[in-house]
């Protein structure tokens, strides 16, 4: 058994890639080498180390023609000939068995599986650099600029011609050069003395280690991942910036730190981050006046905003565009407040709503975007605004997913739902609907939003607040995050309840009932509803009714329907069924009793219209025909 | 290390020279970054090798501040260079020219951070980098994949120095105003009044309507001289049309709709130069072969 190393050395990948790169190889590359794989990545070089590593390994069993026809009299014939040839064995490896022949073939050469695998990884985001001899176009996420294979102590060529590929490798790119590797096993070693930690989880340890050793650090933009790729040498620093700089509000500081940086933000004035190598003291300056610099240039846009302040930023909203054809962001904003009202929201939500896109005015949104409403919100605190007010503004964008927190206040609640409501409506009034994978204004999301703020907010959204297709569509994302099947939500959707809450609350309701506690409304409501589906509706007239079964359930129906009605309304579902299946009988006996189809057209046709009151009182509980029964 | 802005500038001209860059003057009409100049753009099209190096001044309209904000300008400079194809030791070409700038590669910390760029109004893509110096973006690095829409023959490199990041390094000023350009005369000596009067204009005093009439002129004198086949002047035609459209976005007079089809004439004319471009360089490439 050998050891067996191959290292394809780029310019410095991109984290992504690196990451990436690792899973790929463990789940898909390395399960066909015999042995124990492990997989070194980093910046400048994707690498395995296979141990006990069986070189002969990696052929197949290939079947060739039955035994009848390979052989004749004990003799190989042209068939098993022709066979052996295209396999690679002599005549005299053949088995029989099974009826069959077969030829157990030789891996491919060492060199040619390890390139396949190497062009194997280029895929996803990838550019060329170079042509080979056969005016081929190597495609990787950077360019590949050495590669480095020994078996044991003996060194593999691999690859085109025009990529060096030998024992060598090299470490740390500035303080350490060429690195001749004796022995396979001797990889991580080598590179250890040359300044390179090749294990990414090592190097994950040894980051999380120092910085522990500072102090609480935090991490809310998951940086950690992508600076584990970053560097080959990690050290942890430590530095500090001017507590001038504490003024500006604290989520702007972060991510000028995390997302431009890759810092890692430490209590008070501090900050952690991680080096490549290079004098501590020199590299600490270094680090410590760029971000100073970035934070001068945030505190310059933020004192620019502040002179503005949050009224005087709303009123510059004018000249703003929303989206094209949909008005500027101050329409946007008069909109809002409508809306806050018509959603039940009091004066919080309506100063909220006023305000809510001020931010989109002030220079330092330009400069972070990730921070609209944040910073909007801190900017109506430092207005002296009522906290109400300002968290209404810093919630209005929650939720952000399927799955991401809500409002915790009512007014923000009440102001994310206006914004969706005022999005959708616009959006669907420009024929901007979504189309498969094209949802370039987010409507998917704004509904998924919006259906979480009526289930899980618990807050009252009318259905009339949705326009045209807006409102079936925005139902039908309840399909993905109800535990209910979707003929329940179709049979719901169809019921007159006003709100989306009630909606969901009906679909899950009806999800849960059985078939036995379904039938009596199933079969009363599908019944009416296929004779008199297509009548014409109307009151019934009492005058015409004749017969004791039709009076008795006339009564029925009136007495049932104001039950279900108040019922329904409030969500007692249980009720309205019982409401239901008491004028089930009723109607068996009505049907059983009385010819609908009468002589008499208006005798009929106030039959007919019986039965529509029959089918739209059920039909509170929605359109029950959806339900297979 | 160099001590001022021009020494860095002169320590650069020296570096590529030397190894036998084209060094190339700035561009004769405003462009956004050092791409548009056709000494890159035009050039990085079809099968001629080529090396470049030279200053670009940049004029971006929108990031201009009144002079007020020491790190935002609507005029500034880059220094560009273009090996045409990228060899294989390009990097340590690059890192090299740092330590002839001064800079002490084993005591500081620098760093290759993932950095894709793409030009939409130039049909222009590749992959690359920012490089850091102790955090400092130091230079943006690029390989180039596709230029006017078309797939190269060769792959460039291209190395852009942002220069007064690196002077602000090298002098360890926190403040370009405060940049020693020579000795004893400082880059806001130069500058800072010629920031206030452009950012006058750019935001308030550049006549909207013009501008737009003047950009269909151009677009108009563009097309005329693809059709006479002359790709470099038309080349011209296709800067001045995306400097008025930069300006015309600073003057906040285009909505998003508007903007995206500014944008996509511009792409346009690109495309129509670049494909013209290397059709009428073709013989040349050949003879060269």
């Amino acid at each position: 058994m050998a050891t067996l190393l191959f290292e394809i050395g780029c310019e410095e990948l991109p984290g992504g890639f690196c990451a990436w790169a690792e899973r790929e190889l463990g789940e898909r590359w390395l399960r066909h080498l015999s042995g124990n794989a492990r997989t070194l990545v980093g910046p400048r070089r994707i690498a395995f180390v296979v141990t006990d590593f069986d070189a002969e390994s990696g052929g197949e069993l290939k079947r060739g023609p039955a035994e009848t026809v390979a052989f004749d009299d004990g003799q190989p014939t042209k068939a098993a000939e022709g066979f052996a040839r295209s396999a690679g064995v002599g005549v005299d490896d053949l088995v029989r068995q099974d009826g069959y022949v077969w030829a157990q073939t030789s891996p491919p050469p060492l060199p040619d599986r390890l390139w396949s695998i190497a062009a194997g990884l280029g895929s996803g985001k990838t550019m060329w650099w170079m042509r080979t001899g056969h005016d081929e176009r190597i495609r990787f996420a950077r360019p590949i600029r050495w590669l480095c294979a020994k078996l044991d102590g003996e060194t593999l060529d691999v690859g085109p011609q025009e990529i060096p590929s030998s024992g060598v490798t090299f470490g740390h790119r500035f303080t350490a050069g060429e690195v001749e590797i004796p022995e396979a096993d001797a990889y991580e070693a080598s590179l250890a003395a040359a300044g390179v930690v090749v294990d990414a989880q090592a190097r994950h340890d040894l980051i999380v280690e120092g910085l522990d050793a500072l102090g609480s650090w935090s991490d809310p933009a998951h940086v950690l991942d992508e600076v584990v790729y970053l560097v080959e040498s990690p050290v942890v620093l430590e530095g500090r910036f001017d507590e001038r700089f504490r003024r500006v509000p604290e989520p702007v500081l972060v991510t000028a730190m995390q997302s431009h940086q890759r810092y890692f933000p430490l209590p008070g004035n501090r900050f952690a981050f991680v080096a490549n190598g290079g004098d501590p003291g020199v590299v600490r300056a270094g680090n410590e006046l760029v971000l100073e610099g970035r934070l001068d240039d945030a505190a310059f846009t933020f004192d620019r905003d502040l002179a503005v302040g949050i009224d005087g930023l709303a009123a510059r909203l004018g000249a703003i565009t929303f989206f094209a054809g949909a008005g500027s962001f101050a329409e946007k904003a008069e909109r809002l407040v409508r809306l806050a009202g018509r959603l039940g929201g009091g004066d919080a939500s309506a100063e909220a709503a006023r305000l809510a896109k001020a931010d989109q005015a002030s220079e330092l949104v330009r400069e972070f975007p990730e921070l609209e409403g944040v910073i909007g919100a801190e900017y109506a605190r430092l207005a002296g605004y009522p906290e109400a007010v300002c968290a209404a503004i810093e919630e209005q964008y929650l939720p952000d997913s399927a799955t991401g927190p809500l409002p915790r206040t009512e007014a923000g609640k009440v102001l994310a739902a206006a914004d969706r409501i005022d999005t959708l409506t616009v959006s669907f009034e420009l024929g901007h609907k979504p189309t498969g994978s094209r949802d370039p204004y987010g409507l998917r999301r704004a509904a998924i939003g919006l259906c979480r703020l009526a289930t899980e907010g618990g807050l009252r959204i009318e259905r009339s607040l949705l326009p045209g297709e807006a409102e079936p569509y925005v139902e039908e994302r309840f399909e993905s995050l109800l535990d209910a099947p979707v003929e329940a939500l179709r049979a719901a959707v169809r019921s007159p309840v006003a709100d989306l809450g009630s909606v969901a609350a009906l679909a899950v309701f009806l999800a849960g009932l059985d078939d036995a506690e379904l039938e009596p409304a199933h079969t009363a409501y599908t019944r009416a509803q296929r004779i008199a589906g297509k009548a014409e509706p109307g009151a019934v007239d009492p005058g015409l009714l004749a017969e004791p079964a039709e009076r008795e359930l006339a009564e029925a129906v009136e007495r049932a329907e104001a039950r279900i009605a108040s019922a329904v309304a409030e969500r007692r579902f249980d009720d309205a069924l019982a409401g239901t299946a008491a004028l089930a009988p009723v109607v068996d006996r009505f049907f059983d009793d009385v010819l609908v189809m009468a002589e008499d057209r208006a005798v009929r046709a106030n039959r007919l219209r019986l039965l529509l009151a029959v089918r739209d009182a059920i039909g509170m509980l929605g359109d029950l025909s959806q339900i297979p029964h | 290390m160099p001590g001022t802005y021009q020494d860095t500038i002169a320590a650069l001209q020296g570096y590529w020279a030397d190894y036998g860059c084209v060094i190339m003057q700035p561009y004769h009409t405003e462009l956004a970054a050092g791409t548009m100049n056709p000494a890159t753009f035009l050039r990085s099209l079809g099968p001629r090798p080529w090396k470049t190096a030279y200053v670009e001044p940049v004029i971006r309209p929108l990031d201009g501040r009144y002079g007020e904000n020491p790190y935002r300008f609507q005029h500034y400079f880059q220094y560009q260079v273009i090996l045409k194809p990228a060899p294989a030791d390009v990097l340590d070409l690059y890192f090299s020219s740092l330590a002839a700038l001064g800079i002490d590669l084993e005591r500081h910390d620098i760093r290759l951070v993932e950095d894709d760029w793409e030009q939409p109004t130039l049909g222009a893509w590749g992959l690359g980098w920012e490089v850091w110096c102790d955090g400092m973006e130091i230079t943006q690095w690029t390989y180039f994949q596709q230029l006017g829409g078309l797939d190269l023959d060769l792959i460039p490199a291209e190395i852009t120095y942002g220069l007064e990041r690196l002077a602000m390094f090298i002098q360890g000023k926190r403040n370009a105003f405060e940049l020693e350009w020579a000795p004893g005369i400082t880059f806001g000596d130069v500058y800072r009044e010629n920031e206030r009067q452009w950012s006058i204009y750019n935001f308030e005093e550049a006549p909207v309507d013009v501008l737009g009439r003047r950009f269909a002129e151009h677009e108009q004198e563009c097309r005329q001289l693809i059709e006479r086949g002359l790709p470099l002047p038309a080349y011209d035609q296709v800067l001045k049309c995306s400097h008025l459209f930069n300006l015309l976005d600073a003057r906040g007079a285009l909505s998003v709709t508007e903007r995206a089809a500014y944008i996509g004439r511009v792409r346009t004319l690109t495309r129509r130069v670049a494909q013209l471009y290397l059709e009428s360089a073709a013989p040349a490439a050949d003879e060269a072969a």
